[in-house]
């Protein structure tokens, strides 16, 4: 304090000087037009500068917000792929489109928020519920594959039971030569599950990819399930192919939730047909 | 006592061939002429410090009220009062300094027409970028500060072959 105070008697001149040449400026700022301008405006540009860095260096720190609004995109997107599809494919019975032009698939984005992989019947609890339009039997994938699908839903949270659960029955076929099967889970390993059903004769090589078949109305066709890892033998006739699936259950966190607004339609249809 | 009262008579006429004179003449806004700076350098030596400064203050802000130019001369006068003490150490010599008796030196003209030159060239300075207010057109700039610096100083060499000679008499 001492040392400081003797630094200012020493440079007391000096010191006076700047404030005083800062009051001068301040005046020629503060009382003339033409200075005042370009002030303001030396000093708008330099603000203006010094913010857009910020906001550049904040931009950093909300990077997983944006990656929720890119999700967000991508399921709008998605919805809008479907409408279109649904006018390309309608242009040819214009007719048709007339009374017909509704999406069949819809998206909707939703965040895993809880997952377990060690039980037999292992369960995924999504943060989107029925206020979101999630329902039950929608299909669930990310863009690497099929998650399962869900199989209640309360206000804000979905149950979906995954690939990894042994009540899950997915009709999957193969991708190069469209042989179908169910795919199961044994119940062991959350990486793997198995393809059965899928007769002797078919060739199959390791790292074939597996598609949904689109027969049940719960999934839509062409979702890829896994790819072909080993090819056992069940019994007699079938094979049992051990599928490395597609999806990374423990690396999951943002998954699409899809809707088949042609399901009950189908369902009816098929029933009317168990009925008769 | 005398020295004080020919210091003021001095700072009265400058400041209005200032005022009344060169603040009419415009000689384009390539020359500034700025004659009244003369006061500051007619102080005694014995001036020093914050009073030097403050009184330079003054003398400008009177002259910006006149020219209606808030604290462009102000800025200006305040920076020659700072650089005098050291300017006049630069400028004379040892013995020079030793005698510190207000006008006396100022007889000798050789040292101060160096002495008002570079006090001159430096207000000068000061006065066209404080009025520009931007770095760019340095060329312009200069060539205003080198016109404004050389009218100036002729006039001040005037005044001290006029004015100061007569007064000291």
């Amino acid at each position: 304090m001492k040392e400081i105070i003797k630094l200012i008697i020493k440079y007391h001149f000096t010191i006076v000087f700047i404030i005083l040449e800062i009051i001068c400026f301040g005046l020629i700022v503060r009382h003339n037009e033409y200075q005042r301008v370009i002030f303001s405006h030396q000093v708008a540009s330099f603000t203006g500068s010094i913010s857009s860095m910020t906001a550049y260096l904040k931009s950093y720190t909300r990077l997983d917000e944006i990656n929720q609004e890119l999700i967000a995109e991508n399921v709008k997107l998605k919805n809008r792929i479907e409408q279109l599809e649904i006018v390309r494919r309608d242009t040819t019975w214009v007719e048709h489109s007339l009374e017909d032009s509704s999406v069949i698939y819809e998206y909707f984005e939703a965040k895993v928020v809880n997952i377990t992989f060690n039980r037999m019947k292992n369960i995924v609890v999504l943060n989107k519920g029925n206020r979101h339009g999630i329902e039950r039997e929608m299909a669930v994938a990310t863009p690497a594959g099929v998650v399962g699908f869900v199989l209640s839903a309360s206000e804000h949270y979905a149950n979906v039971i995954p690939l990894i659960n042994i009540e899950s029955r997915v009709s999957a076929k193969l991708k190069h030569n469209s042989y179908y099967g169910s795919l199961q889970w044994d119940g062991k390993d959350y990486r793997y599950s198995y393809l059965k059903d899928i007769p002797r004769h078919v060739k199959i090589t390791p790292g074939d990819t597996i598609i949904t078949s689109g027969f049940s109305p719960i999934f839509p066709a062409n979702l890829v399930v896994g790819y072909v890892e080993e090819i056992q033998e069940e019994n007699g006739n079938f094979l049992k192919i051990k599928v490395r699936l597609a999806v990374d259950f423990k690396s999951m966190s943002d998954v699409y939730a899809i809707k088949n607004h042609r399901k009950e339609e189908r369902k009816k249809l098929e029933e009317g047909y168990a009925d008769e | 006592m005398n020295n004080a009262r020919n210091y003021l008579i001095h700072l009265l006429l400058l400041c209005f061939i200032q005022i009344v004179v060169l603040d009419n003449i415009h000689l384009g806004s390539y020359v500034h002429v700025n004659i009244y700076i003369m006061a500051l350098f007619l102080l005694p030596y014995r001036m020093k410090g914050i009073s030097l400064l403050l009184y330079a203050l003054g003398l400008g802000l009177l002259m910006d009220l006149m020219d209606n130019t808030t604290g462009i001369h102000a800025a200006a006068s305040t920076l020659v009062a700072y650089v005098r003490p050291r300017l006049l150490q630069l400028t004379s010599g040892r013995e020079a300094m030793d005698e510190a008796r207000g006008f006396i030196r100022q007889a000798d003209f050789a040292w101060f027409f160096k002495y008002a030159f570079f006090s001159i060239l430096l207000f000068n300075t000061v006065l066209i970028f404080a009025e520009a207010f931007t770095f760019s057109n340095l060329f312009i700039s200069c060539l205003r500060i080198l016109f404004s610096t050389l009218i100036s100083l002729l006039c001040v060499v005037l005044y001290y072959f006029i004015g100061f000679r007569k007064v000291k008499e």
